[in-house]
């Protein structure tokens, strides 16, 4: 199969763009292909540990915490996680923290990339 | 080059999207971007389809918006899943862009 990265630099938890790139990782993934998704800016909020689930509000945390667990990598900025006051330790398990050099050098290895702006 | 764009945009796009030009060109109508799939104003369908592409549109998209294909405004509108999209992102396109 092939891979697929895809960038996030959209709005916070419950913006749409979110959930468009969580669901096709999703779908990419289902289907055998490798995935990196990286966040950046607001989007950084996703590797937040302690997301809450609301019934009828969008929650991701448990479709990326079964991502992380088949092999798929994300990745937080982590000065925007910084910026932002998202420390190392408030971070969920399994996600990565690192400058911008990851997601240029995952978008180098990849078949695909899906840049998805900000909102 | 084969081009796919995932719109998701409701307003008008004059710029970007109306400049955009490929060999094959595939038009992804996305989150509020599936309303120029459903939508006529004063009879007329949305200008964004008067381009020469492929067009689908996300059927999550149309669905959670309360929409059918039954509501599609033109027969050339395909309806795509995200595993279908998956397909054109990996196999069938050199490149996608989301506008």
């Amino acid at each position: 199969m092939a891979t697929l990265t895809i960038g996030v630099f959209s709005s916070l938890v419950g913006s749409m763009s979110l959930d468009f790139a969580v669901k096709l990782a999703e779908a990419a993934r289902k289907k055998g292909h490798d995935v990196n998704v990286w966040v950046s800016g607001n989007a950084t909020m996703l590797s937040k540990k302690g997301q809450r689930s609301f019934k009828d509000y969008s929650s991701l945390n448990k479709t990326v915490e079964s991502l992380l667990a088949e092999g798929a990598e994300f990745c937080a900025c982590e000065a925007c996680a910084e910026a932002r006051g998202y420390k190392k330790d408030d971070t969920m398990e399994n996600w990565q923290r690192h400058s911008m050099d990851w997601y240029l050098a995952k978008c180098a290895k990849s078949d695909k990339i899906l840049h998805i702006g900000g909102e | 080059m084969k081009l796919g764009v995932i719109l998701t945009e409701s307003k008008r796009t004059e710029d970007t999207f109306e400049r955009l030009q490929a060999d094959k060109l595939s038009v992804v109508l996305a989150g509020n971007g599936i309303y120029h799939a459903v939508i006529k104003e004063n009879g007329n369908t949305s200008k964004v389809l008067d381009k020469a592409a492929d067009f689908y549109v996300l059927t999550e998209d149309l669905e959670s918006r309360g929409f059918t294909s039954a509501d599609l405004v033109d027969a050339k509108i395909k309806q795509v899943n995200y595993d279908g999209l998956v397909d054109l992102i990996m196999d069938e396109h050199d490149k996608f862009v989301w506008l």
